[in-house]
């Protein structure tokens, strides 16, 4: 048996420290299947959607160093998580974010009391419409100190 | 051969070559189109000189003369020759008289009709059979077209021809020359610059992204670097000698003034105190200077085996703690790989002892004993050790030259030191394959993040 479970990410090595509280949480219990989501409206644009890639999009957005970030949790945590995706989430209201969770099979949502999200272009933060969720929703609350910067980030995953 | 000759050159055949496929191609295809199109004119007399010649009698001769008196512009040298066949020996006869090949006469009466040629002259004819009489129609003509509008053409098209020429020559030469204008004007201004005046640099035109301007940033950025380094050179030369030369001088004049009279047994020895005190500083230079050296150079085996890095920092946490009894530093050991694996690299233990000791040592040294937090994690590839201080920092200005030898920080100098740790816990780091990052803010803290890539231990 696992569990799946929802981490907002803004592709910022600090947001995923919200993951890594998560993790600790759930030491014991059940293994973990981690979908962590983004929060992007749809390109107007008929010729951007022509070429539509969520991989490629995701790949354009993630830097180096979260992936090495990621890497860390992953090894930290090693028999703890199944698996990590990455997800786009292009809906606008509750309703589809419902259709979204169910369709990654979330059990339980993880998000920070406090971070601010950094948007890139058409991301949105998905706060106000996760927390219309049924499904159970932890807050974090963790320390936050400086901003997303394009490197040098990797050493805000050891904050707290 | 220049790449200007050589551009120009082959700019030149390429377009000579193509003008003469297409001239001789036109020339060609005309010509025989000329000779097919003559062909269908003088048949289509022959079979009408045939219709009204041997039909006088009916109606329809009349209208085939008018036609042809009407419409049909007069040949050059055009004759037309009826005559009757009814003997093998009136061929023969008929060819003497008319003066027409005979060979040509022959393949009519075989063929019903053909055409032929003989030099300017061309032969159209047919074999018309009437009241059980066989006649051959012949119509002889000069193909006007061929001596006259052809030589036109021809004249037309090597003059052309030979104009292309001209101006192509004219055009890949200008082109070669002013392609290779800039990169001429770049090797000007290269030669210029020397280790004399290397601040020199080329002029950047901020026009489109093209290859050229590429090649000046990228000839600019070179120079940069060989800016910084000469400059490094020079530095590292008087500091080093600066920082030579003070303990020497200290020693010097303190054995002068213990020399000058007779003194107590306590003044000689406050005397030797200071001088043992001076020369400890003077060897602990020349030491690391000696380290940084050897670490420099790829050139000299080091001995690399698989070490555990968290072993090394508990190594170097406990070193620290016999030299500085006061520090603070604090292990973070949170976010450790479960697979001990992922903790091993290759190296030097010594060296990669060096290194750390050297970067907590300064960590706890410019924060007073504040503490200073190690986390050590480990992605996929690589090890992750960032050392986090809440000491001066460093101001922004000066962070380019940190890794500068004998470099100290303007707000250091409540500090001891003589500017060797980081170069060379950077050297050792770089031995490593690794990297070496460091962030500062005044005031507030330095962290430092090293970068080693994990060993490769094949798995059985």
């Amino acid at each position: 048996m696992q569990k799946t479970i929802l981490v907002p990410t803004d592709f910022c090595v600090a947001s995923l420290n919200t993951l890594r509280l998560a993790l600790e949480k759930n030491q014991q219990g059940l293994s973990l299947k981690v979908v962590l989501m983004y929060a992007e409206l749809l390109e107007d644009s008929i010729a951007e959607l022509l070429f539509y890639s969520p991989e490629k999009r995701i790949n354009a957005l993630k830097s180096n160093e979260f992936d090495e970030a990621l890497s860390i949790l992953k090894n930290r945590f090693e028999n703890r998580i199944v698996e990590v995706s990455l997800e786009l989430f292009h809906g606008y209201n509750h309703q589809a974010f419902n259709h979204f969770t169910d369709a990654n099979g979330i059990d339980e949502i993880y998000i920070p009391k406090t971070y601010q999200f950094n948007l890139l272009s058409r991301g949105f933060n998905p706060m106000p419409i996760i927390k219309k969720s049924k499904l159970p929703i932890y807050e974090l609350e963790w320390q936050y100190q400086g901003v997303c910067l394009e490197n040098n980030q990797l050493h805000l995953i050891f904050n707290n | 051969m220049k790449t200007q000759s050589k551009i120009a050159l082959v700019l030149f055949i390429c377009n000579l070559t193509l003008v003469l496929i297409f001239g001789l191609g036109i020339y060609y295809f005309l010509n025989k189109y000329s000779f097919v199109d003559f062909y269908k004119r003088l048949e289509t007399r022959a079979i009408i000189t045939a219709k009204y010649n041997l039909e006088q009698d009916t109606l329809n001769a009349e209208a085939f003369k008018t036609i042809r008196e009407q419409y049909f512009e007069k040949l050059e040298q055009e004759r037309q020759y009826v005559f009757e066949v009814n003997a093998t020996s009136t061929l023969s006869q008929a060819a003497k008289k008319y003066q027409l090949p005979l060979y040509f006469l022959k393949s009519v009466l075989k063929e019903g009709k053909t055409t032929s040629n003989d030099g300017n002259t061309f032969y159209a004819g047919i074999k018309y059979n009437l009241n059980n009489k066989l006649y051959l129609v012949v119509v002889t003509a000069e193909n006007y077209y061929v001596s006259h509008h052809l030589r036109v053409l021809r004249n037309i098209l090597f003059g052309g021809m030979f104009l292309i020429v001209l101006i192509t020559i004219y055009l890949s030469i200008y082109f070669s020359k002013h392609i290779f204008d800039p990169i001429k004007q770049i090797t000007d201004k290269v030669k210029q610059i020397s280790t004399e005046n290397i601040h020199l640099r080329l002029e950047e035109k901020d026009t489109n992204n093209n290859e050229i301007s590429e090649l000046t940033a990228t000839f600019n950025d070179l120079l940069n670097r060989l800016e910084t380094a000469f400059e490094t050179q020079k530095n590292f030369i008087s500091n080093a000698s600066h920082e030579l030369s003070t303990p020497l001088t200290s020693i010097i004049g303190e054995a002068d003034v213990a020399l000058i009279k007779e003194r107590t047994v306590e003044d000689y020895q406050l005397a030797m105190q200071n001088i043992l005190q001076q020369a400890e500083r003077l060897d602990q230079i020349t030491k690391s200077l000696v380290f940084l050296a050897r670490t420099g150079y790829k050139g000299k085996k080091i001995i690399f085996e698989i070490v555990r890095t968290d072993e090394i920092i508990w190594e170097v946490k406990s070193l620290i703690d016999q030299l500085n009894h006061q520090n603070h530093i604090i292990l973070d050991l949170n976010l450790l790989p479960e697979d001990e694996k992922r903790l091993k690299i290759k190296g030097n233990r010594q060296l990669l002892q060096l290194a750390l000791a050297n970067i907590l040592n300064n960590a706890c040294k410019h924060s007073h004993n504040k503490p200073v937090i190690v986390y050590l994690a480990s992605s996929d590839n690589q090890v992750i050790i960032v050392i986090k201080d809440e000491g001066v920092g460093i101001p922004k200005e000066e962070i380019a030259y940190i890794y500068d030898p004998f470099f100290r920080a303007s707000n250091t100098h409540l500090f001891e030191g003589y500017g060797i740790g980081l170069p060379l816990a950077r050297n050792i780091i770089k031995l490593h394959e690794g990297q070496l990052t460091l962030t500062s803010e005044v005031n507030v803290g330095t962290t430092v993040q090293i970068k080693i890539p994990i060993a490769r231990i094949l798995k059985f």
